[in-house]
């Protein structure tokens, strides 16, 4: 019985280093067929994105100065990771960094890849940490969508995909230089005219509403935030029709569009005043 | 013995599936931690860095068990890139699956092209982008928000 054993195993090893073989073939042949198709079409990668991000971070610099204040910027960050941390995408190529803004327009930018910008006028809006949370939510809700990525022109990539190649080069001669930065800055500008000019579109808007509410609400903080944010933006609709409040649709439907989506949580009352304090310190209010 | 037969016989399978396929995965973030929990704040085993290829061994929910340089620990599902490959496909040369993933990935808009813009357009505030993305909470200090606000954990 013991030899029969023994005869079995040999015959399943053998089988199993024959169909190892087999396997091997076929996994080498479909991930080759693979790499070369994906690289014919690929998408943008996570590491092009946040070349594309910085650039138009870079940009935007152009047009608004940073605000000087180390400690309103740290607290901002804190907020902002915390939130990161609950979304799906927690990590990404160079991690997500916060700046504040020194104007009082009321805006906010997700820049692909990770940086947010908040301006002091969007800050002053929110009343207390949670209401800043939720604008923030919605920001990291457009970068987990890759909404900013989404605005470059495919025509603009499928260009710059023809340059790239195939080749295993990470360094490019100078006339194929010149072409991919050329696409470079229109891409940037795809981006940007997004971002400043046309805003997103409603249902890039909606979702990302929805899932800052997810957000939140993982994070321990109220999602009913979100719909505060939202009366705020509307009362101010009626002041002005700048910055955010141009690019971002009108904020009654995304009112409507949120009002029976807002997940239940448990409020602990003492908690979200400890936040609030200390909301109110950093906020000097 | 017949009941025997079939554990023996499933065991050498399950075994020889196990050694004849390795996962491996490359580090798509600059930076990122393996941990010793599965969770966000778990103690530190060791530092990566993108391009790094890691062996996943189980799956433990959004976290990957895996090992690195002989060192087990965890690491977050998106801060890796998972490619199932054979044994003999991972030392291939000319299949180079994970090679294939590095090239790639610094290929298109890279630094070379960054710093080509960058020269033709001088202007741009690329000083305070880095300076922005020196902007890090630390671990200890997202705990402590986290706990002193009422906050939830991530996990």
């Amino acid at each position: 019985m013991r030899s029969k054993i023994f005869s079995i195993i040999i015959l399943i090893l053998f089988l199993a280093s024959c169909k190892t073989m087999d396997m091997d073939k076929a996994i080498d042949m479909t991930f080759t067929v693979i790499q070369e198709t994906s690289k014919a079409s690929r998408p943008i990668s996570d590491e092009e994105e946040y070349f594309v991000g910085r650039a138009v971070a870079a940009r935007l610099f152009q047009s608004y100065p940073l605000l000087e204040n180390s400690r309103l910027t740290n607290y901002v960050n804190l907020i902002g990771n915390t939130v990161a941390l609950n979304s799906e995408k927690p990590f990404t190529y160079g991690g997500y960094h916060f700046a504040i803004l020194d104007t009082n327009e009321i805006n906010a930018f997700a820049c692909p890849g990770g940086i947010i910008m908040i301006t002091r006028g969007m800050i002053n809006l929110a009343n207390n940490e949670d209401e800043l949370a939720a604008i923030l939510a919605h920001e990291i809700a457009h970068i987990n969508n890759r909404d900013g990525i989404e605005s470059i022109k495919q025509a603009r990539w499928t260009e710059a995909l023809t340059v790239i190649g195939t080749k295993a080069a990470k360094q490019y001669g100078s006339e194929d230089l010149v072409k991919l930065v050329n696409i470079f800055e229109g891409s940037i500008d795809d981006v940007l005219k997004t971002l400043v000019v046309n805003g997103y579109s409603r249902t890039q808007e909606y979702a990302a509403d929805e899932k800052a509410l997810i957000y939140l609400a993982k994070a321990g903080y109220n999602p009913e935030a979100l719909l505060n944010v939202l009366n705020k933006l509307k009362a101010q609709e009626r002041i002005s029709n700048t910055g955010f409040l141009k690019t971002h649709p009108d904020n009654e439907d995304r009112i409507t569009n949120i009002k029976n989506k807002i997940p239940e949580v448990n409020t602990d009352l003492k908690a979200f005043q400890n936040r609030t304090a200390r909301f109110n310190s950093y906020l000097r209010r | 013995m017949n009941y025997r037969l079939i554990i023996t016989l499933t065991f050498l399978i399950l075994l020889i599936s196990s050694v004849a396929f390795a996962e491996t995965m490359t580090v798509i973030t600059k930076t990122n931690v393996i941990r010793e929990t599965p969770r966000f704040f778990g103690p530190v085993k060791a530092y990566v860095k993108y391009g790094d290829v890691i062996e996943a061994l189980s799956r433990d929910g959004d976290w990957f068990r895996v090992r690195f340089r002989n060192i087990t620990g965890f690491i977050h599902k998106t801060a890796v890139e998972k490619r199932t490959v054979s044994v003999s496909a991972t030392n291939n040369q000319r299949t180079g699956v994970s090679e294939g993933e590095i090239t790639l990935a610094g290929k298109g808009f890279n630094p070379q092209v960054e710093r080509a813009y960058r020269n033709k357009y001088p202007q741009m505030r690329y000083d305070l982008v880095d300076r922005v993305e020196r902007y890090n909470a630390s671990e200890a200090d997202l705990v402590s928000f986290i706990r002193a606000g009422g906050l939830t954990e991530p996990r």
